[in-house]
Parts: C-alpha cells; sequence; structure tokens
C-alpha cells in the first residue's frame, strides 16, 4: 500500500521535534512532510518552484496546519487554499495550534478548517492524539479527489 | 462557563436500523453526550434554525457535531449542508457526513459544500462500533467546537 502523504506546516522546531516523535511511535501508512512557513505551505501545495516534483512532493492527503507561520499565517494559507476552484479547495485542513482563544477557533472554522486541535501539554497526551488522528483520518475518512491545476 | 457541560450531538438519519445500530454504539463506547436524533433534513433545519419549539436552546441546544446521513426523505443531506453554508454562526458547526454512499462524486459534493469529513458507513454491528468510538473519541474529546452563541429566547 502506498503511504499517505500528511503535509505538517509548523515552524516551532521544539514543537516539530515532538510532533514527529509522537507520529513516528506509530507504526506506518503515512510519509509525513515538513514546511516552515505559510508562503513554503502554498507553493508546495500550488506545485510552484521545486515542488513541481510530485514524486518526490506529493499532494498530500490532509494537511496539518499551524496558526501562527512566519510570512505567511495559518489563516492565510486557509483562505488561499478554499479559494481554490480545480479541487484543491477539497483539501482537509486540520488546525494544529497552541492557541485556545475563541475568536482563532471561529475563524479557522470560518475559514473552512475541516478540525481545530490544540497542542497539548504533554508528550504522552500528544502520542495520543496522534494516535487518534491517525484512526480517525488516516482508517476512517474518505478523502475527495484533488486535480492540482491551480486558477490564479 | 458552559465547557463542562456536555455537548449535543446532532444525528440526522432516517433509517431505523442505522440509526438504532449508531445510537447504541454510542451506548456502547459510553459517550454520555445527549444524542439528538432527527429523522429528516427538513426537521433537522428546523432544529438548526430554532423553529418553533426548538426556539428554547436550553431545552434543544445547537449540536457541537453533526452526524449526517445524506440520503433523507424531503431536504437531502447536501441541501442541508447548502443552506447550512450561507447562515451565521450554524454554518461553523462541523458536520460528518455519514452515509452509505462511497461515490467519488457524492464524496467531492460534500466536501465542496463544507462537509469537514466523509465517513462511509460500515456493513457491520462491530465496525458501526468501531466507527462510533472513533467519532466520539475524535470529534468529541479532542477537536474544539466553534464557540457558539446560545440564541433564540433561552434567557
Amino acid at each position: 500500500m502506498p503511504l499517505t502523504p500528511v503535509l505538517l506546516v509548523e515552524d516551532d522546531p521544539t514543537d516539530f521535534r515532538l510532533i514527529q516523535r509522537a507520529f513516528n511511535k506509530l507504526s506506518n501508512g503515512f510519509q509525513m512532510f515538513r514546511l516552515t512557513n505559510g508562503d513554503e505551505a502554498v507553493e508546495y501545495l500550488a506545485g510552484d518552484g521545486p515542488y513541481e516534483n510530485r514524486g518526490a512532493y506529493p499532494m498530500p492527503a490532509i494537511l496539518l496546519l499551524d496558526l501562527k507561520l512566519p510570512r505567511r499565517s495559518g489563516f492565510e494559507v486557509l483562505e488561499w487554499l478554499r479559494r481554490q476552484v480545480s479541487g484543491l479547495n477539497r483539501l482537509p485542513v486540520i488546525i494544529l495550534t497552541s492557541s485556545r482563544h475563541s475568536t482563532d477557533i471561529n475563524r479557522a472554522y470560518d475559514l473552512g478548517a475541516n478540525s481545530y486541535l490544540v497542542k497539548p501539554d504533554t508528550g504522552a497526551q500528544l502520542e495520543e492524539l496522534a494516535a487518534q488522528f491517525r484512526t480517525y483520518w488516516l482508517r476512517m475518512n474518505e478523502f475527495p479527489s484533488l486535480r492540482p491545476e491551480i486558477a490564479r | 462557563m458552559q465547557t463542562e457541560i456536555l455537548r449535543t450531538i446532532l444525528l440526522v438519519e432516517d433509517e431505523s436500523t442505522d440509526a438504532t445500530l449508531l445510537l447504541r454504539g454510542f451506548e456502547k463506547a459510553q459517550v454520555m453526550n445527549p444524542v439528538v436524533h432527527l429523522t429528516s433534513g427538513d426537521e433537522a433545519l428546523g432544529y438548526l434554525a430554532g423553529v418553533r419549539e426548538y426556539g428554547d436552546r436550553r431545552k434543544y441546544p445547537l449540536p457541537a457535531l453533526i452526524l449526517l446521513d445524506l440520503k433523507l426523505p424531503g431536504m437531502t443531506g447536501i441541501q442541508l449542508l447548502q443552506w447550512m453554508r450561507v447562515q451565521g454562526e450554524i454554518r461553523r458547526i462541523p458536520v460528518v457526513v455519514l452515509t452509505s454512499d462511497s461515490n467519488p462524486d457524492t464524496i467531492d459534493a460534500a466536501y465542496d459544500l463544507g462537509a469537514n469529513s466523509y465517513l462511509v458507513k460500515p456493513g457491520n454491528t462491530a465496525d458501526i462500533a468501531r466507527m462510533v468510538q472513533a467519532i466520539q473519541r475524535y470529534w468529541v474529546k479532542l477537536n474544539e467546537p466553534p464557540q457558539l452563541v446560545m440564541r433564540a429566547g433561552q434567557e
């Protein structure tokens, strides 16, 4: 079975290490790609520059998106994504952030986030989150088709 | 604060066999949240819009999660999604489509209309129980729901 590509956009190196460690404890079935800012996320999804090579940079089945990102924020990435008209707009986006503010939560849903997760405080909780994420999204959920041509 | 109040789950499902299996699955998974079960798209719209007795949000709170079948008598699940998208805060409520239809065009249409997730009903009881448990663990325990202002005559 081909591995499901998961794209993680997370700028904080400590958070990234913790998330990566929690996900690596799970048995395989997915492959995680990591980017560190919002502009890169848009370039990756649009297939610009090096990301044109979909062999090396496959279209993700799902996006794990932090909100506070350098250059373009997670909100802006989400807004851009939902504006696409060719199928890319359907990409499921899970917000993974430390913010619990209701204004951030509501704004994310208003912009079309599929789900909103708050980064837990402990490694054990993060492992639990990774396990539930994997069971639900990678084993049960049906993904939409994404056609990567972008209307600009 | 109302965060400690168990959030309501709205199940929109017209087939009584499926509904029974799902509700039993919730019991088995020890979901303590109140599950409101409605059997048509029109009734679900009435509930969400707060029509008539549903205007009493203490008795009929807005759900934190909607499990939506697509094939429904009257208004379909797709039409309900379409309606939800042009509402105020109701459009934020996470909708998990839960249907027997696995046609890729239907899946795409549901996501285009803002479905948060799409699940295909499994064929047997054990798998349904597993699915309900995963729904509970993910959507009820892990996911942060939108903050909805209770309104429509609840005070």
